[in-house]
């Protein structure tokens, strides 16, 4: 890349068609790169979903299908935030404490068994602003103070939990009573669950905003080299600002879907997401060095990890075993997807 | 002098400072402890500490509610202790009360087992009174550590694992499969209850066979997506759903509602949540949850708080006390749709419930009187 910007020196004779030639080999090889890491990934993913269908043929049945597929719906949604802020170099863990606060602040505003008022459309608003506001807290923050991303969202996430617990207070567990809400998520839609359908159009929006927005390819510039970006005129606090509003706002309507999908809530909704996400989106070959992933890539990361942890249970793994192999098969699985890319990873040392 | 001059001379002062506590402590910790025991404490110098893993589970909560309800009759303040899950954040906060002056009684519902032998020797060596409940290492004896750890405390898992079964078997039919799914796989709780289900299966109901057993960490939703795995493994021949709390079945319930088997299935666990209670009350899905278990945490606490300030007060001398009320197991009734009533009276009037309490004595006061002494031992094929 590099040798091919640099000006010829002196009185150097450069064949153009051997720079053309060159230039399209590696146009290629770059398209090649670009789509050999997800091709791969669903490469192992056919291969984990043959060999589990083969020891248990309930495995590959619609009502399985329908099943990893609402169990996958949740980290996608906020696999979707957590790319874009990994994309632009940073991190964002505050995902479990928003989802509290966001989650417990809708049961109590909506229909519940504690009594009080239904506050209908506002149940979702509210929660939805305050996953808003935590997000825009983190990148302002992050930003203007220029404290790190990793300890700011690690703060915003206690900060997130507490607002959970004192709002849940100590009164009994409540629990949603209107049952159009506690069957939305799971209720099967031209064959898969409604929350699935929702998940699958944020990747789509998500992929479409990346590929063909300022704001998408700006994601990638700043994560590539920030300062060149900033250079460039580019408005980088205010693209930060807005990826962190995203992903906070992404967390607040997956603190929503969980608390439907239980039926009621507690402060400890988000418990287990942040890490069930991360490496999701890690193994779909977003790097976290930033500049370099996208979205559908950590769509096809989440379903490999939600068809293991299925497929282990289906063939009858023993729980003591259960972790352990699911690490294994996930080593082996993500070094024969990077294989062909092993040259040209990104290593974050 | 310049700023930063300044902060590291507070840094070193900080320092030295808390170096001679270290010390300090240490003496305590040799010499405190045998003290403090044989001198009875005036009430007046008392604090209750009340420790539980967080403040939002409704056992958790209840048992600070029993905590309270104790404090308020007596006349003694209350510090609750939310460990917020954490063992260190437990430790550390227990810690921080004991320095605090006051001679503390303490009631610990411990986050991990490994919790109980830092907790108790920081009690003794700080001159207070601890009951644990629930978790400890099953070497870590009251009897050998002396006055201050007054007593371990907890209800039978073993028995609690039975009385689900039986129930749950009955309602099948005594045939059929079923799926359980125990909390955190370490627990002592969790495996005592699983043997427990084992150990009736085998000997009262051998057609009833157990399908699989996810360990689902006492959380909800793990329990729900375990449940929804399970029901595409094994579609209706499941019959009857075990779990080791009545939080897991929450989530296992959600799960099979939405395949439309809520009313096919049955289920039985532990606890007697509110949520489940109104479950019960209700007939959901055709009377779907069909056995649990009544135990209280505001009966554990308060029991475990008024034995280790009836040791504090010098009613009573742990050392002359047998093993069961040292090392106890207390009753644990079965409760069924039928007899569910029978035990609603209770939570309407904790308060009066510790009136009894303090009138009869830790060991004797139904529906929790003192029943075997432990430890709870499991036998190997129920492991």
């Amino acid at each position: 890349m590099t040798n091919t910007l640099a000006k010829p020196t002196g009185n150097v004779s450069v064949d153009t068609s051997e720079l053309s030639s060159a230039g399209l080999t590696r146009t290629r090889r770059n398209i090649l790169s670009g789509i050999g890491e997800p091709v791969a990934l669903l490469g192992a993913l056919v291969v984990l979903i043959a060999i589990f269908s083969a020891l248990n043929p309930r495995f590959a049945t619609i009502t399985n299908l329908q099943n990893v597929l609402n169990q996958a719906s949740l980290p996608i949604i906020i696999g979707v935030g957590a790319t874009l802020v990994i994309l632009i170099g940073s991190i964002d863990l505050s995902v479990e404490g928003v989802m509290a606060a966001s989650g417990v602040a809708f049961v109590l505003m909506s229909a519940n068994t504690r009594g009080g008022q239904d506050m209908g459309i506002w149940a979702f608003i509210v929660p939805l602003a305050l996953g808003i506001v935590l997000g825009a807290a983190n990148g302002l923050i992050y930003t203007l103070l220029k404290v790190p991303s990793f300890i700011v969202t690690l703060g915003m996430w206690f900060i997130g939990f507490g607002i959970a617990t004192i709002l849940y207070g100590t009164d009994a567990y409540p629990e949603l009573t209107n049952e159009t809400l506690t069957q939305w998520a799971a209720k099967i839609e031209l064959g898969l669950p409604n929350v699935f359908w929702l998940a699958a159009a944020l990747v789509i929006v998500a992929a479409l905003v990346l590929r063909y927005t300022r704001f998408g390819r700006a994601a990638l510039a700043i994560g590539n080299n920030e300062d060149i970006a900033r250079a460039n005129g580019m408005p980088v606090r205010k693209h930060k600002v807005t990826t962190f509003i995203i992903a906070g706002a992404l967390s607040g309507l997956a603190g929503i879907l969980a608390t439907m999908q239980m039926g009621g809530t507690s402060n400890h909704i988000g418990e287990g997401y942040l890490f069930l996400t991360l490496p999701a989106v890690v193994i779909g070959g977003t790097a976290l060095s930033g500049g370099k992933g996208g979205v559908l890539r950590t769509f096809l990361g989440v379903i490999l990890l939600t068809v293991l942890n299925n497929g282990l249970v289906l063939a009858g793994v023993s729980p003591n075993f259960q972790s352990a192999l699911s690490g294994a098969i996930l080593v082996v699985a993500i070094v024969a997807a990077a294989w062909s890319q092993r040259g040209r990873l990104r290593i974050a040392k | 002098m310049s700023l930063r001059k300044t902060f590291a001379r507070a840094t070193r002062v900080a320092g030295i400072a808390a170096a001679v506590s270290l010390f300090a402590l240490a003496g305590c910790t040799s010499t405190a402890g045998g003290a403090s025991s044989s001198q009875p404490l005036k009430k007046e110098d008392l604090v209750f500490v009340c420790s539980v893993i967080n403040t939002t589970n409704p056992y958790f909560a209840a048992n600070i509610e029993g905590c309270q309800s104790l404090g308020k009759k007596l006349g003694i303040p209350v510090e609750v202790v939310d460990s917020n899950g954490s063992s260190q954040t437990e430790i550390s906060k227990i810690q921080a009360i004991l320095a605090g002056g006051k001679k503390a009684v303490v009631f610990v519902n411990t986050v991990a087992s490994s919790d109980a032998p830092t907790i108790v020797n920081a009690v003794k060596a700080a001159g207070g009174f601890v009951t644990i409940w629930w978790n400890k290492p099953d070497n870590l004896d009251p009897a050998e550590v002396g006055n201050n750890f007054v007593a371990f405390q907890k209800h039978s898992g073993i028995d609690s694992g039975k009385c689900t079964t039986e129930a749950l078997s009955k309602a099948i039919g005594e045939k059929g499969g079923i799926i359980a799914l125990p909390g955190v796989q370490d627990s002592t709780t969790s495996a005592t209850r699983v043997a427990g289900l084992k150990e009736a299966l085998a000997t009262e109901f051998p057609n009833v066979e157990l399908l699989d057993v996810r360990p689902s960490n006492w959380d909800p939703q793990l329990a729900y997506k375990n449940a929804k795995d399970l029901i595409a493994k094994y579609g209706d021949q499941i019959k009857g759903v075990w779990t080791a709390d009545d939080g897991m079945q929450i989530g296992a319930m959600q799960a099979f509602s939405e395949a439309g088997l809520l009313d096919k299935v049955k289920f039985v666990s532990d606890g007697l949540y509110p949520p489940t209670i109104e479950s019960m009350k209700k007939h959901e899905g055709n009377d779907a949850i069909v056995g649990e278990t009544f135990h209280r945490g505001y009966m554990a606490s308060a029991i475990g708080l008024y034995t280790a300030y009836l040791a504090a007060i010098g009613e009573i001398d742990p050392s002359t006390l047998p093993h069961e009320k040292r090392d106890s197991m207390f009753k644990i009734s079965c409760v069924t749709p039928d007899n569910l009533d029978e035990f609603l009276k209770w939570d309407n009037d904790v308060d009066g419930w510790v009136d009894q309490l303090i009138e009869k004595g830790p060991w004797d006061t139904e529906p929790v009187p003192l029943v075997a002494g432990g430890p709870e031992v499991i036998k190997p094929e129920y492991k």
